[in-house]
């Protein structure tokens, strides 16, 4: 006979628990737990070897034997280098944001965080902020690396030109100074400070984007060509207008079409104020604060397009 | 009365595929609740509705029709999901993250800090026996491994309900009997304890209630011994009887009108309470 039925052990008279703590309706911690959650897995993930690939490109530039002056040298020293950190900003911007929503969501975590009392905006809010933190620092790293390459470079053409100019005999004082100042016009300036600015405000729009992408695309990969190709066609923003707008030969439609892109997709050509920089241009501080503030307002746009998407989403 | 930890009250899914006008209905005018403090199982085949519905109930999907309440709250409020505690199938933490980080990392999204939650996390890896993998990265866990520190992530702000979805699935036995005993630790520690399977043994075990879903309906619900007592029949373990006292017993039974003996043999162990006896017996020979 079939005796084993397990049956389970009568309920213990025990008082079901009492209500839990009271729940802010928003938070600030929560956003920061998720976003230094967000810079912990991307430090995990390796992310920071990119930087390994950035310092070879500015050891080798800095070592380059070209024929050309101390400041065509310094020039171009810090045109690829900045050039690459600005790569390297937006690129990894687009990549790192791309991997880290779909991921939660093929991996479920997202399902634990959100049974939390933790709000999709936080949730989104967190992401973004871990992304720029971490982009953040490593443009910062990048800046040090190649602060440290002109810096020495700078020393070593200087004291030659110096070495040289007074060995000759032929130059007087002013020529001299005149010449170690053409220099230092192309070495370390505080102003290139500002340069990298421009380059982590283009990744932070880049980032919002791409964080907008991945609350609906199936895919990173998708995630990562789309952003990308937006991130192509931001920059032809003034080319396209000046041709598409401004010939009168073009039909509404087209005209229409490249309005609405123009509205759609942010003009980062914009956010190229820093090549000027670079190049030895005086810094517009009210640019500056301009450009802060149109940063702000893509990520407030774009932030508000994903939540929009993000908070109806069923998982 | 006592209160109500779930009330799903005519609850329909809907789900439309694609852009056209087709649709499947996972959930058809469901209703159900589920007491504070007993533990419940909701039961059915693969694709009954089962997740559906505790998705439901998290806040994670809305509701076509009908509601999901938690504690009289609505299912989407966040202040419901404060008194909830949830283990998801195969559940997937951050792998980069240790056991004590994961649990930290959850802690601090209930609003947890400083000593209480260092003293929170020490608890609950001592109720999961996970302490000497506490500072261990998830990547390198077992699957039963995985299964306890995710209840341990569950119960963090100590939420007074916690739903289960196929808490044992892909565990061996030695874990999922674990997780049983943990489950009726919880309904000790005054826990309510939703919980979702389709392996009914389990269910059997620890359930006060039990409610059986099919294509998105629920058939049948009530007490264990509501559903599965067979009111005409008597079971009667005998030890130590002789083949004459047993012979006796059958000429008795059928001397008397409208009773017969329907099944007769020995009481067996089950397969797992046998693998449990064996492993336990082994690890306690271990040098």
């Amino acid at each position: 006979m079939n005796t084993d039925i397990d049956l389970p052990p009568e309920s213990s008279p025990v008082a079901p628990r009492a209500a839990g703590r009271a729940v802010r309706l928003f938070s600030l911690s929560r956003v920061w737990t998720i976003a230094t959650s967000t810079v912990t897995q991307l430090v995990r993930m390796k992310t920071f070897y990119f930087l390994l690939a950035f310092a070879l490109i500015v050891v080798a530039v800095g070592n380059l034997n070209i024929p050309a002056t101390p400041v065509q040298e310094l020039s171009m020293i810090k045109k690829v280098s900045f050039g690459a950190m600005d790569l390297f900003g937006w690129l990894f911007a687009i990549v790192a944001t791309a991997l880290l929503i779909p991921r939660d969501l093929e991996d479920r975590t997202l399902y634990t965080i959100l049974s939390k009392p933790v709000r999709r905006i936080e949730y989104l809010l967190g992401k973004l902020c871990g992304v720029l933190l971490v982009v953040g620092t490593s443009l910062l790293a990048m800046f040090v690396l190649c602060s440290i390459m002109i810096y020495s470079r700078e020393s070593i053409f200087a004291y030659a030109e110096m070495d040289s100019m007074a060995r000759s005999g032929s130059y007087t004082e002013h020529e001299v100074l005149e010449q170690l100042a053409l220099i230092h016009q192309q070495g370390l300036r505080p102003e290139l400070a500002i340069a990298v600015l421009a380059s982590f405000f283009k990744a932070s729009v880049v980032a919002a984007v791409t964080m907008f992408l991945s609350t609906f695309a199936s895919s990173s990969l998708f995630t990562i060509i789309v952003s990308i190709l937006l991130f192509l066609i931001g920059h032809a923003h003034t080319m396209a207008s000046n041709f598409w707008l401004d010939e009168s030969g073009n039909s509404i439609f087209i005209q229409m079409l490249v309005k609405v892109i123009k509205i759609l997709i942010p003009n980062y050509q914009l956010f190229s104020f820093s090549e000027g920089i670079v190049q030895g241009q005086a810094v517009i501080g009210s640019l500056v604060w301009q450009m802060g503030g149109l940063t702000a307002g893509y990520l407030a746009v774009f932030l508000l397009l994903s939540l929009l998407v993000f908070v109806d989403k069923e998982f | 009365m006592s209160e109500l930890a779930v009330e799903v009250k005519n609850l329909t899914k809907v789900f439309h595929i694609g852009l056209g006008k087709d649709y499947v209905v996972a959930i058809d005018n469901l209703s159900f609740e589920v007491k504070a403090g007993e533990v419940y199982g909701l039961i059915g085949p693969n694709g009954s509705g089962k997740s559906t519905t505790m998705k439901v109930v998290l806040g994670l999907m809305a509701a076509s029709k009908g509601y999901a309440k938690v504690f009289g709250l609505d299912s989407g409020d966040i202040r419901a999901r404060n008194e909830i505690g949830f283990l998801p199938e195969n559940p997937y933490f951050y792998k980069h993250l240790s056991g004590a980080e994961t649990l930290r990392f959850y802690g601090k999204l209930c609003g947890m800090k400083g000593a209480e939650l260092k003293a929170r996390i020490a608890e609950l890896l001592k109720l999961v026996d996970l302490e000497g993998a506490a500072d261990r990265r998830l990547g390198g866990y077992s699957k039963g491994m995985l299964q306890r520190i995710g209840l341990a992530q569950s119960l963090i702000q100590n939420p007074r309900l916690v739903i289960l979805d196929e808490p044992t699935a892909g565990v061996d036995p030695l874990g999922s009997r674990q997780i049983r005993d943990l489950i009726l630790k919880l309904r000790d520690g005054g826990y309510t304890v939703f919980l979702c399977s389709h392996l009914l043994e389990q269910v059997q075990e620890v359930c006060d209630r039990v409610g059986i879903i099919f294509r998105g309906r629920m058939r049948r619900e009530g007490t264990l011994n509501e559903l599965i007592a067979v009111d005409d029949q008597t079971t009667m373990t005998l030890e130590g009887a002789s083949p004459e006292l047993l012979d006796e017993i059958r000429k008795l039974v059928h001397s008397k009108e409208g009773s017969r003996i329907v099944a007769e043999g020995h009481p067996r162990t089950s397969l797992e309470q046998l693998f449990i006896q064996i492993t336990d017996h082994h690890q306690e020979d271990a040098p």
